[in-house]
């Protein structure tokens, strides 16, 4: 390449590329910096590792990080648990399923907030759920249903929200498979279990991979749906991080609970893509 | 009564048993899943309807399935009592910039992705992805700690910056399959033709180019009004945005009606602007199997 | 016992489309049947119903004697060859064979001698670790061959699978899977829309039209003794002209009276001959069976000339004449005789 060229090259990339490495760069550094006490706003800067002690060795950091790796994992493989079947369904067009697509896909464009306000609507004490069921019978006064201690709100809202996502993802892979490949399947005796197991779920290992990764990203750092539908006995990471933050203005430890939340996402992200690519290799035969 | 087999036409040739496992299986799915996208979709948005539409001299109350009375009320109270027009102003002129500024950062840097070959292009276009995979909590107030640092004290400046970075893996991504659809076949038709450049980038570049900048405009200009972690915790509380008053109702001080105007406020453009960007999909597929053929 | 039969097949589309009708087959053990027709009339819609992956709207399939009208195709004893090959991206070579034994629970040994006799049929043993996307076309599609074989199916079914292939290729792969066929004795079931090609490999061949069938024959037969218009047309080239039967194998044509050795069937409607089946005879000749006309154009073909020749008719259009040696210019005056036994009578298309 000449010297030119690299030079092209280089100035085209600097205003997208160039900036977005600058700019996570940066936060990534000051994160991590502030963790170790440099780069403090206010009063001295000098390296330690009080932060990281006090904060790994409080009992309320342990909580958040295993409630956020559960829902997140709980997230990602129900939204691919639920998109799958449908992907597939939706290989081929049919009467209405353009229609039944976009109505699937449609939550992907309401915000999160909007979403937790909806949802917040329908389960209230007084919300139609609670009407639903006492109207059939199933209980005799309202159930309180609101920020459940399980999570379970802030879970069907992460599914509401992502599984469209995943939807998205597979029904492009599936789609990519060729008619022809899943005919010669059949044809040399592979039933639907067969066909999906040694066939389709191994071609579309890499958009199901990526769905795992987005989707657990997202809800390893949820705020909003925590903060609104979320149980309150326990916060989610970055509930913490804000939280640390704001009330107490104890950047430091606000910065080791940000660092611990990207090695969460980092950490769990990868794997999951990995035990599925493992589990499609076990499952190849 | 006579059976009817008696009288009407034998017909042994009908197809009779594919037309019937097609109404049992599919359309029984397709009826499933349609009461489900009821429950979906239409509870929740019609209930938050009725919420915004409820007259506050009543009250809706068990057990009452509708709002004993209905009216505009809140509307206009929201809009004369709260700072939702001040928000609905920052909101819709951000996202706009934030769209172009995002448009005209992504676009070289896309050209290079979809014209060149360079070696580590392919690490190069997993990098871009990086806004993406930190959370968005985390990038928010570290962010918000570098601006303090570097002495940036403009909330729009602040919060610009942050969103075009934030989106700028959509917009990268949408104009590298826009670049990479101009049909080189036709710049050298047109120059061959004695095409001048400005000629050149209207019959080549720009029917392949438009989609995508469209799209990518829209997808920018709806993300940015709808994110609400950076202009949270940039922006609050001086620069206030429409997620930031949603997120307000919602939390210390919940008013159930006022949430549910400005969650309408929030979620109606996006709709419209999504029917517009799966129109403008559509009508995109034509370029990209002009390439391919 | 017949390896393959259907009886009385028909085929009716959601959208309504008939894409076949009362299609008859029988296929012997062993057989190598061709199925030959233009684009559209329904031959890889047959394959795919005898398959199974369409539901015959009418009739009756049997392989090997049972009856496999209902079942879908992973329950079908038959094997098909696409014509992309849709060999599975993801399995290498040696994976792709060993898929069908797989799935049917053949034991390991077997699959193995299989496997590894396979791979040496088809000449992979070198590649069998390779992924499809590394493979010439012509080594994937004998990949896709062996993978069908593998099943140790009784027919296998290949849907144009040389139309990928360029010439060259096309004829050496034609003959490997002719070789194969012979060695193995699989019977096959073969679609194309190449007339020489059908000619060349076929026990028999099938010529189809608008969803139906028009003859089953050698291919000599099919070549010699064309039953329609359609066939006649189709299968090499052949002139056809209409005629008036005045009986004792006398019949009136837009040429004039001809005499043909075999007198025609009831239903025939044009008289039918082959280009190259015709003698020039000097101008002035005058003897039975010869027509006159002028050279309108003419085409060096290497081992014969092609001649259009106008005849006295101008409404018939212009008689194909393959004439070896020297040929006649253009304008030229030409006489050439038919031989009695060179007329055949052809049913019209339709009938
Ligand atoms: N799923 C379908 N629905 C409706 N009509 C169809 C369908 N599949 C095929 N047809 C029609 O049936 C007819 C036969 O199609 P088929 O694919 O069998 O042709 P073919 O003989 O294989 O042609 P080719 O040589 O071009 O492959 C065509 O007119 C086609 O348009
Ligand atoms: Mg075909």
């Amino acid at each position: 390449m000449t010297l030119r060229r690299t030079l092209t090259i280089a100035a085209l990339l600097t205003p997208g590329l160039g900036l977005i490495l600058v700019m996570v760069g940066s936060v990534f550094y000051i994160a991590v910096a502030q963790s170790f006490g440099y780069y403090n706003l206010s009063g001295e800067s000098a390296f330690s590792l009080d932060h990281w002690r006090d904060v790994l060795g409080s009992k309320q950091f342990g909580r958040s990080l295993g409630y956020s790796a559960y829902i997140a994992i709980i997230s990602a493989l129900g939204s691919i648990a639920i998109a799958y079947p449908l992907a597939i369904w939706m290989r081929k067009p049919f009467r209405g399923s353009l229609v039944v697509g976009s109505l699937l896909k449609a939550p992907l464009f309401v915000p999160g907030l909007v979403a937790a306000f909806l949802f917040l609507n329908v389960i209230a004490y007084h919300g139609v759920l609670n009407q639903f069921l006492i109207w059939t019978g199933l209980t005799d006064a309202p159930i309180r249903f609101q920020n459940d201690r399980n999570g379970f709100g802030v879970i069907f809202l992460q599914l509401w929200k992502n599984m469209p996502l995943a939807l998205l993802l597979l029904t492009g892979a599936v789609q990519g498979i060729s008619d022809e490949v899943v005919d010669a399947a059949r044809d040399l005796g592979a039933g639907p279990l067969a066909r999906f197991r040694k066939v389709i779920a191994p071609l579309t290992v890499q958009a199901m991979q990526a769905a795992l990764i987005i989707i657990f990203i997202g809800a390893a750092g949820d705020f909003a749906f925590q903060v609104t539908a979320g149980p309150t006995n326990v916060q989610s990471m970055a509930q913490y991080m804000v939280f640390l933050k704001t009330s107490f203005g104890r950047w430091n430890q606000a910065a080791v609970v940000g660092v611990s939340l990207m090695g969460l996402a980092l950490v769990g992200a990868l794997g999951l893509a990995g035990l599925a690519r493992l589990t499609l290799r076990g499952l190849k035969w | 009564m006579v059976s009817l087999s008696d009288t009407a036409p034998v017909a042994p040739r009908r197809p009779r048993r594919p037309a019937f496992r097609r109404f049992t299986i599919s359309n029984m799915l397709i009826a499933i899943l349609l009461l489900v996208c009821v429950i979906w979709l239409v509870v929740p948005f019609g209930m938050a309807v009725l919420w915004s539409l409820l007259d506050p001299s009543v009250r809706w109350e068990y057990p009452d399935v509708l709002p004993p009375a209905l009216s505009f009320a809140r509307w206009i109270e929201v809009w004369n009592t709260t700072s939702l027009p001040m928000a609905l102003r920052n909101s819709y002129i951000l996202a706009p910039t934030v769209a172009v500024t995002t448009l005209i950062l992504a676009s070289p840097t896309a050209y290079a992705f979809a014209r060149h070959d360079f070696p580590g292009k392919g690490a190069a276009q997993v990098l871009t992805l990086l806004p993406l995979v930190i959370p968005g909590f985390v990038l928010a107030i570290f962010f918000s700690a570098l601006i303090f640092s570097l002495g940036i004290y403009s909330r729009f400046l602040s919060i610009l910056l942050a969103h075009s970075v934030l989106f700028l893996p959509y917009a990268i991504r949408l104009m590298t399959v826009a670049f990479s659809n101009v049909r080189l076949d036709l710049v050298d038709a047109a120059r061959d033709l004695g095409a001048s450049p400005w000629a050149r980038f209207r019959v080549a570049y720009w029917p392949a180019l438009a989609p995508g900048i469209l799209a990518s405009l829209i997808i920018v200009f709806i993300q940015s009004i709808e994110e609400f972690a950076v202009a949270f915790v940039v922006g609050a509380p001086n620069f206030t945005t429409i997620p930031s008053i949603l997120y307000s109702y919602l939390g210390y001080n919940f008013v159930r009606p006022n949430a549910a105007v400005v969650s309408l406020v929030l979620v109606i453009p996006n709709v419209l602007l999504m029917l517009g960007l799966e129109r403008l999909l559509k009508s995109a597929n034509p370029a990209q199997t002009g390439v391919k053929g | 016992m017949a390896s393959l039969a259907a009886k009385g097949i028909s085929k009716v589309f959601e959208d309504g489309f008939q894409a076949l009708t009362d299609i008859d087959l029988v296929v012997e053990p062993g057989e190598f049947v061709t199925l030959l027709g233009p684009s559209g009339c329904g031959k890889t819609t047959l394959l795919k119903t005898l398959a199974g992956f369409y539901d015959a709207t009418t009739g009756r399939i049997e392989i090997g004697g049972t009856d496999v009208t209902a079942a879908p195709p992973e329950k079908r004893d038959t094997a098909m060859c696409f014509q992309s090959y849709a060999l599975f991206p993801h399995l290498t070579v040696a994976e792709n064979i060993d898929f069908g034994p797989r799935q049917a629970g053949v034991p390991k040994a077997e699959r193995r001698a299989r496997l590894e006799s396979l791979l040496r049929q088809v000449d992979l043993e070198a590649h069998r670790d390779k992924l499809p996307n590394r493979l010439s076309g012509g080594q994937q599609q004998r990949v896709a061959l062996a993978r069908a074989l593998a099943m140790r199916p009784a027919v296998v079914l290949f849907d144009e699978p040389l139309s990928n292939l360029d010439a060259k290729l096309r004829e050496q792969v034609r003959r490997e899977i002719r070789a194969l066929q012979k060695e193995i004795g699989f019977t096959a079931i073969y679609v194309t829309h190449d007339q020489s090609e059908a000619l060349a490999m076929s026990d028999r061949v099938v010529v189809m039209q608008g969803g139906r069938i028009d003859q089953v024959g050698r291919p000599e037969e099919i070549y010699a003794r064309p039953e329609t218009a359609f066939v006649a047309d189709f299968i090499g080239a052949a002139n056809l002209v209409p005629f008036e039967d005045l009986g004792g194998g006398r019949v009136k044509t837009p040429l004039g009276e001809l005499r043909a050795a075999v007198p025609p069937a009831g239903n025939a409607s044009f008289i039918c001959w082959r280009p190259e089946d015709v003698e020039l005879v000097e101008a002035g000749a005058a003897s039975e069976n010869v027509i006159r006309g002028v050279v309108r154009d003419r085409a060096y073909q290497g081992a014969h000339t092609e001649l259009h020749v106008a005849t006295g008719d101008a409404d018939l259009g212009l008689q194909r004449l393959h004439v070896a040696g020297a040929a006649p210019a253009e304008g030229a005056e030409v006489a050439f005789r038919l031989g009695a036994d060179q007329i055949r009578f052809v049913r019209s298309a339709l009938a």
